[in-house]
């Protein structure tokens, strides 16, 4: 009952099931991240990312969960952390990523499930403090369920 | 000797000559086709950007699609897509 999507995973369109055949096979051979749940006929993936080693994050372990919508990869996955989502000030507590590469106008469909989990690692280690955004409560409570329909205002690229 | 030739089949090759195996937005190699045909050729060609990267054109066209209003960019580079003229 923790996904957003709410629905069951279901099978995706023919033309990105294959694409997504590869990424699986990729991450997998990359062994940087964990696959804990997904196939390529799933529209929903779990990934495991460890925190990396001289970080805030070394020894935690968080999951990102990433819901591919039909028309993937012209259309952005949607990308949140599980509960606990890391304490960082560009991620909510509610797991959604303040992330331009994950949005509109952002994303790109040469992007893949591996090159967003490494921009959101890098994105953890270059933290300068471990805090939540300065917004977080207020953001929580008033957000839609699927961080694609916020209105993201991307100030930095470092937090 | 003589040898009468009755009949004979001419069976050719072909490639894309793309610096890439595959295109970048479906994954799919260039001697193949996008994922909406079913036979590689002239009917599922690439093309080149000004930037030079190669894309299905059914691919780069889909994308080129969504971005509205928005400069279209090249999924690789990011620079502003141009069609490259042959």
């Amino acid at each position: 009952m923790q996904s957003s999507s709410g629905s069951n995973p279901s099978q995706v369109a023919a033309r990105n099931c294959r694409r997504l055949q590869r990424e699986l096979a990729d991450l997998i051979t990359g062994g940087i991240f964990h696959v804990e749940e997904g196939a390529a006929g799933s529209t929903r993936w779990v990934v495991k990312i460890r925190g990396a080693e001289g970080t805030f994050y070394h020894g935690e372990v968080f999951r990102l969960q990433f819901v591919f919508p039909p028309e993937y990869p012209i259309e952005a996955p949607e990308v949140v952390f599980l509960h606990p989502a890391p304490i960082h000030p560009h991620i909510y507590s509610n797991g959604h990523i303040c992330l331009s590469i994950l949005y509109d106008g952002g994303w790109s469909p040469a992007l893949k499930v591996e090159s967003v989990c490494l921009s959101i690692l890098s994105m953890l280690s270059s933290a300068e403090a471990k805090r939540p955004p300065e917004d977080n409560d207020n953001y929580v409570r008033t957000c839609s369920s699927s961080p694609k329909k916020t209105r993201w205002v991307f100030h930095d690229n470092k937090a | 000797m003589r040898v009468q030739v009755e009949g004979w089949h001419a069976v050719g090759t072909w490639t894309w000559n793309a610096e890439d195996d595959a295109c970048g937005i479906c994954r799919l190699a260039f001697d193949g086709c996008c994922p909406d045909c079913r036979i590689p050729g002239d009917d599922c060609p690439i093309v080149w950007g000004e930037c030079s990267h190669p894309f299905h054109m059914h691919c780069i066209v889909k994308w080129i699609g969504v971005q509205g209003n928005n400069v279209q960019r090249c999924p690789m580079c990011r620079r502003e897509w141009q069609f490259k003229s042959s």
